[in-house]
């Protein structure tokens, strides 16, 4: 791998059954860098960003992160999952715990954090999501752009290299999108490595250093929002664009 | 995939519990087998046995062969320790070694005799008919398409059987005289074939039959062995029989229970059902304790053994799945009676070793409940949000905290009604031990029925005890969950 990445994929399939998703993929990520993925939905956008911590299990290809393969199964998945932060569609918090005990559970239980320690931190990175308040309460009593907040928080508790974020406010009420992109937009200007699958348009155009399209398994095209948004080359690019763009 | 810790865990957790258990009758049964007989007794089969209250042969009038043995183990100096089981069970135990010796006015037959050793015969009893007190019928010749009520392995059965196509009738079997009789007390059953003693006996104390042919078959009565062993346990007995037989103890004890004082029961003022309840009380809360007992037990070993299996089946390899579906498919296609039978009958005769009854009544639970709450288990697990295991997992959480700390949680909340039902259940099905013999309340009732015949009260009794506390458990199910919700 080249070590000038932080995270670089090399020709990655994937399949169900007969059905192919992911036809090839390459993409190399520079640290800093903060990568939009979209597309059409069963192109494999999210299949791929899921490859990336093994929530999928590829069936052949390389994903370097840290310096591990992902995609070799000897790697200590436990252990490089912990640096890299995921943040779901739908949230997932944890109804069984507090908000606070969201956040401290995996710094306590695999970094060896003790209670205070974690409870400390947490509290920070609920401030940084504008959710110190709601430390205590049951997630259950959190609107949608709150959970999906503390779900940012709880990810970044654990300090990842990267952060992945699939569809993030795809089930966010209109009104909710606007406080969850924002605290993205944060992360992005604090220089955390994101790669983000969403069909917020304008959270691309605004905040990615890069666009990536994806079509039928395949990356299409991958450039500057400027030259994917305003000069697409391919017409499967310049179709979906027109399409999103134009409703 | 290398074995991680959690299955590791799962592995040593299984054989713990199961050497726990192998311990658990090996050790016992070892440090008395030296000194101390164990012999087989049928429930109440009157005159010939006669339970006390609480279910024990105990008591001043225990019927001719407990009244027998203890004078003849004072003689002869041998100590002994009853287990009292159906007569089908007391044959299999004989055979499978369960029990040196067995009794219950056990006819001599050729065919026993292959499979057991006999003692001396100290009295010969005979098979007689009756009928219900109205019935017409007074021959044979009339049971033509009838049906004929017997008890199965007994004498009057292996008579109905040779017969049965001469006069061209059916057989059906019972396992206690008890039912038997109120069979054909109700007219379902035409006639009855049983020991003519025992008849009389039941008809003494209200059963309104009648015996219409005279003694047939006159069988010799003795004690069984396990065909081969013992012979040390036989040649006392033996010995001690003879002595009862020139002192004339043998015949003053056979007159006491066939004419005298030894048959005495409950006068009728005692059969109100509150009479029932006061001469009962000691025998009936004994009884219910014990079922209590089976279950608070039973449910913890099932809950225990289903949480593993539970756990097996939603594991990420094929194996533990596949050996978690097996086991949930293989107790649950058994009926709890026949694994009773087959732990407590069938199981010495593979590994030689006596397994108490307590011990075979819990173990029994433990497989059947335990596969269903097994199923609850895996049905909670997988009840939670697949995004709950991706959040923990994308953590870095490994498998097991992730289950620990996020899905159990979760799971079991879900689980609760059906693991307090399956406790209800579990209760309910303690009442199948019977069949083998453990004295929970069902088999209380029986006991008390065989001696005092009333059944209909004596079973009203036993349902309302059973109501009440299934009542209170229901209460305390809807209080948990309440306070769950909350």
């Amino acid at each position: 791998m080249d070590k000038q990445y932080k995270v670089q994929v090399k020709d990655l399939h994937k399949s169900y059954g007969e059905n192919e998703v992911l036809k090839g993929i390459d993409l190399a990520v520079k640290p800093s860098e903060v990568v939009c993925m979209i597309g059409p939905s069963g192109s494999g956008k999210s299949t791929f960003l899921r490859c990336l911590n093994r929530l999928e299990v590829p069936n052949s290809g390389h994903i370097y992160i840290d310096g591990y393969d992902i995609a070799d199964s000897k790697t200590d998945i436990n252990l490089v999952r912990q640096n890299i932060g995921m943040v779901f569609q739908h949230f997932n918090l944890f109804p069984n715990m507090s908000v606070i005990d969201n956040i401290t559970l995996a710094p306590v239980e695999l970094k060896k954090m003790s209670k205070e320690e974690a409870q400390e931190a947490a509290l920070h990175y609920l401030d940084i999501v504008g959710l110190k308040e709601k430390a205590n309460v049951n997630p259950r009593t959190l609107s949608g752009g709150q959970k999906q907040r503390v779900a940012i928080a709880r990810a970044l508790a654990m300090k990842p290299d990267v952060m992945l974020f699939d569809e993030p406010t795809s089930a966010l009420d209109p009104e909710m999108v606007g406080d969850v992109l924002g605290v993205m937009q944060d992360l992005a200007k604090e220089g955390m490595t994101m790669i983000v699958v969403t069909h917020e348009m304008g959270f691309a155009k605004r905040v990615a250093d890069r666009v990536v399209f994806f079509h039928d398994g395949k990356i299409r095209e991958d450039g500057t929002p400027e030259q994917i948004f305003e000069h697409p080359q391919h017409p499967d690019t310049q179709n979906f664009l027109n399409k999103v763009l134009n409703v | 995939m290398k074995k991680s810790w959690w299955q590791r865990t799962i592995i040593s957790c299984a054989v713990m519990l199961m050497t726990t258990f192998a311990g658990l009758f090996v050790n016992k049964q070892v440090a008395h087998a030296e000194q101390t007989y164990t012999i087989g007794v049928v429930d109440t089969f009157a005159p010939f046995e006669i339970q006390n209250k609480q279910g024990t042969y105990t008591g001043k009038n225990p019927g001719i062969e407990p009244e027998m043995i203890r004078m003849i183990a004072k003689h002869e100096h041998f100590k002994y320790r009853y287990k009292i089981m159906s007569f089908n069970a007391i044959l299999q135990a004989l055979d499978s070694g369960q029990i040196d010796a067995g009794m219950g006015g056990m006819s001599v037959t050729d065919e026993r005799k292959a499979k057991i050793d006999f003692s001396t015969s100290y009295y010969k009893d005979g098979i007689v008919m009756a009928v219900g007190k109205n019935s017409k019928i007074t021959k044979m010749s009339q049971l033509k398409g009838k049906t004929v009520d017997v008890k199965s392995g007994a004498a009057g059965a292996l008579y109905a059987e040779s017969i049965k196509d001469k006069y061209g009738f059916k057989i059906k079997y019972f396992t206690t005289s008890n039912a038997m009789w109120n069979d054909v007390k109700s007219g379902n059953g035409a006639a009855t074939f049983d020991d003519g003693p025992v008849l009389q006996y039941g008809i003494r104390n209200g059963m309104p039959l009648k015996i219409v042919t005279k003694q047939i078959n006159a069988t010799p009565i003795a004690i069984g062995f396990k065909k081969g062993q013992n012979k040390e346990l036989q040649a006392k007995i033996n010995d001690g029989i003879k002595w009862m037989q020139k002192t004339g103890r043998m015949q003053k004890l056979i007159d006491k229970y066939t004419k005298g004082s030894g048959t005495k029961t409950e006068s009728s003022k005692d059969r109100t059902i509150f009479g029932l309840i006061k001469n009962n009380r000691k025998a009936l809360l004994t009884g219910l304790w014990e079922t209590i007992e089976l279950t608070i037990i039973g449910s913890l070993c099932a809950l225990a053994f289903g949480l593993v299996l539970g756990i097996m089946g939603i594991a990420e390899g094929k194996f533990w799945k596949g050996l978690s579906s097996t086991i949930i498919y293989i107790f649950r296609g058994i009926p709890m009676m026949v694994l009773a039978f087959f732990i407590y009958i069938g199981l010495p005769n593979l590994t030689g070793q006596k397994i108490p009854l307590f011990t075979a009544g819990v173990l029994t639970l433990m497989l059947d409940e335990g596969a269903y709450v097994g199923a609850i288990v895996r049905g909670g697990f997988e009840a939670v949000d697949v995004g709950q295991w991706e959040a923990a997992r994308s953590l870095g959480l490994p498998y097991s905290k992730a289950l620990v700390k996020v899905i159990a949680p979760q799971g079991l909340k879900i689980m609760v009604p059906s693991l307090v039902n399956q406790l209800i259940i579990t209760l309910k099905d303690t009442s199948i031990l019977s069949a083998i013999g453990v004295m929970e309340l069902t088999q209380t009732g029986t006991v008390i029925i065989a001696r005092n015949m009333e059944g209909f009260k004596m079973w009203l009794i036993i349902a309302v005890m059973y109501m009440i506390i299934i009542t209170l458990l229901t209460w305390l199910s809807n209080y948990v969950q309440k306070r769950m919700e909350a």
